[in-house]
């Protein structure tokens, strides 16, 4: 019988653990009876040692132990019931605060389909009819980036991860150039900056994909969250353990108590309601990052010099 | 097709979905019949052999999966559209298994639906296997097992990443197509982000490495400047 066995029966039959507990007590006061009736002191030891009284003290002393050993297991099963308690109840927050927030993201899309509907059916002017289409291609475009993000993020831990080398350097060029090719960012200007001394930049292994849009999502972030005149920076560096990639801008910041959030799944901070974005593209880079075996952090400042960094760091191949 | 106007059996239970598609391909010239289950699609695709079949997966009495996998094996051939996503190795065999000629992803634009349609009703040879049911396809000196996941170039087996050889399945099963970047993303990747065009680039640049073929005059496969890539050479199925 096993420690999870005897646990289970404790907790089941609390009767058949009073028993068990005091056997050892039972049969000593046993023995000391029968030791009384049938046998005679050793006459061996010059001090007469009941053998019966003995037994009485050992079952004694056995059955405290026992009782000690219980109580421990019983506390024990009762903190790890706690705990578990604990990350069920967070698991449900964290859904219920999940299903908040995509109710939210869902209801702002609809309402102006919605609107954009009754505009069609009652409008007097072409112009007003084609306005009203516009309106509704563009919610129902948000509702798919939504979605796409969504699944983007379902899929992440399902399929199977590509594990092969990945130049960085290539990598972070194709991202910063495929965001400036966006016609809102096609005259901003992003400096890439990568440690060539002393050695060539080492791969990381990697699925490219999955990185490419990591960083493809930050470097759009943080044009998006900034203007023409302020500055944003990529660059990479290696420190021995990890590549170390970084995406800083001079935008306006993050508020210290929505730091910790901004990578939660659908959390929009104060700065990023009214921007487009499917408010999933943060969680989508720590999940990847993460999945690599990395970690990514954020440090921001709202005085001046004010901006944002996020770092994201990768194991080097060994 | 004997049929003036190609006939296409849509199978979905969303009376919304059909009310909305039904009325634009027919604009679009083609007929349309409607069903809501699996099951009278299984009947109305070998009583009213269509020309083509849609078939939503999730719907009532037998799913679409089932459903094209049954009139597989009943031998009816028809090109069907299946309207969900291929998704990662195991599910692509799968996939393979059911022989659906394509897959669209909803939500779609009703617009790729009718690219799609209008390539494989070119692509069909009726009463055939299509080239999307076939295990082993080959192309002069290439030749791909799908069910091995393998690609080998005169004899000699290709050093290629799953993606890139995902990339040269999906070309090959759609030879002389022009096939999009987005098409292939969403195809083959499963997603699509702005930046996912360039990732095309790359895996194509790495599948034409491996296949030794020279862009500028491509045996396999040729860039079509501002839309896509196509598979030029001829392909033949087996199995």
């Amino acid at each position: 019988m096993g420690k999870d066995d005897l646990n289970r029966l404790m907790i089941k039959k609390p009767w058949f653990y009073l028993l068990l507990l005091s056997l050892p007590l039972l049969l000593g006061v046993l023995a000391s009876v029968l030791a009384q009736v049938f046998w005679q002191p050793v006459p061996l030891l010059v001090f007469r040692i009941d053998i019966g009284m003995v037994a009485f003290v050992f079952g004694l002393f056995l059955s405290l132990l026992l009782a000690a050993f219980a109580t421990g297991m019983r506390r024990k099963e009762s903190q790890a019931q706690r705990a578990i308690a604990e990350s069920q109840r967070q698991t449900e927050e964290g859904r219920i605060r999940f299903l908040r927030r995509l109710d939210h993201e869902i209801k702002n899309p609809l309402t102006a389909l919605r609107a954009a509907l009754v505009n069609v059916r009652e409008c007097k002017t072409e112009d007003e009819r084609q306005r009203a289409i516009g309106n509704a291609g563009r919610a129902v475009g948000n509702m798919i980036r939504l979605l796409a993000d969504l699944r983007k993020l379902s899929d992440l831990g399902e399929r199977p991860l590509e594990r092969l080398p990945v130049e960085v350097p290539e990598l972070l060029q194709e991202m910063v150039d495929a965001a400036k090719s966006l016609p809102a960012y096609q005259r901003r200007e992003v400096n890439l900056l990568i440690s060539k001394v002393p050695s060539p930049f080492p791969p990381v292994t990697g699925d490219r994909d999955l990185l490419a849009l990591a960083v493809y999502n930050l470097v759009e972030n943080a044009l998006k969250f900034t203007s023409g005149e302020e500055a944003v920076e990529v660059r990479a560096l290696e420190d021995g353990r990890a590549i170390v990639i970084e995406i800083a801008d001079s935008g306006p910041g993050i508020p210290p108590d929505e730091l910790s959030k901004i990578f939660e799944e659908l959390y929009r901070g104060a700065n990023a309601r009214g921007i487009e974005g499917s408010g999933l593209g943060l969680a989508l880079v720590q999940r990847i990052v993460e999945l690599h075996g990395g970690q990514t952090e954020v440090r921001s400042r709202q005085d001046e010099p004010r901006g944002t960094v996020f770092t994201l760091r990768l194991p080097v191949r060994k | 097709m004997s049929r003036q106007n190609p006939l296409i059996l849509l199978a979905d239970d969303d009376p919304n979905i059909v009310d909305s598609l039904a009325p634009f391909l027919e604009r679009a010239g083609f007929h349309v019949m409607i069903v809501a289950d699996g099951q009278s699609a299984f009947e109305k695709a070998q009583s009213h052999h269509p020309d083509l079949i849609i078939l939503d997966v999730l719907m009532p009495r037998m799913d679409g999966r089932e459903t094209l996998r049954r009139l597989r094996q009943t031998n009816v051939w028809t090109p069907t559209i299946l309207l969900t996503q291929v998704g990662e190795a195991s599910e692509r065999a799968l996939a393979l298994e059911e022989g659906a000629d394509d897959y669209l992803n909803k939500p779609f634009d009703p617009h790729e639906l009718l690219a799609r349609i209008r390539a494989v009703l070119r692509r069909a040879r009726p009463g055939q296997r299509s080239l999307s049911a076939a295990w082993l396809l080959t192309s002069t000196e290439l030749s791909l097992d799908r069910r091995a996941r393998r690609a080998s170039l005169s004899g000699q087996a290709l050093d290629l990443t799953p993606k890139a050889l995902a990339v040269l399945e999906y070309l090959m099963t759609h030879p002389d197509e022009a096939v999009t970047r987005e098409r292939l993303l969403e195809a083959v990747w499963g997603w699509e982000y702005p930046a996912g065009t360039r990732t095309v680039d790359t895996r194509m640049a790495e599948l034409r490495r491996a296949l030794d073929d020279d862009p500028s005059q491509p045996r396999f496969i040729e860039t079509l400047p501002g839309e896509g890539y196509r598979f030029v050479a001829d392909v033949h199925g087996e199995g």
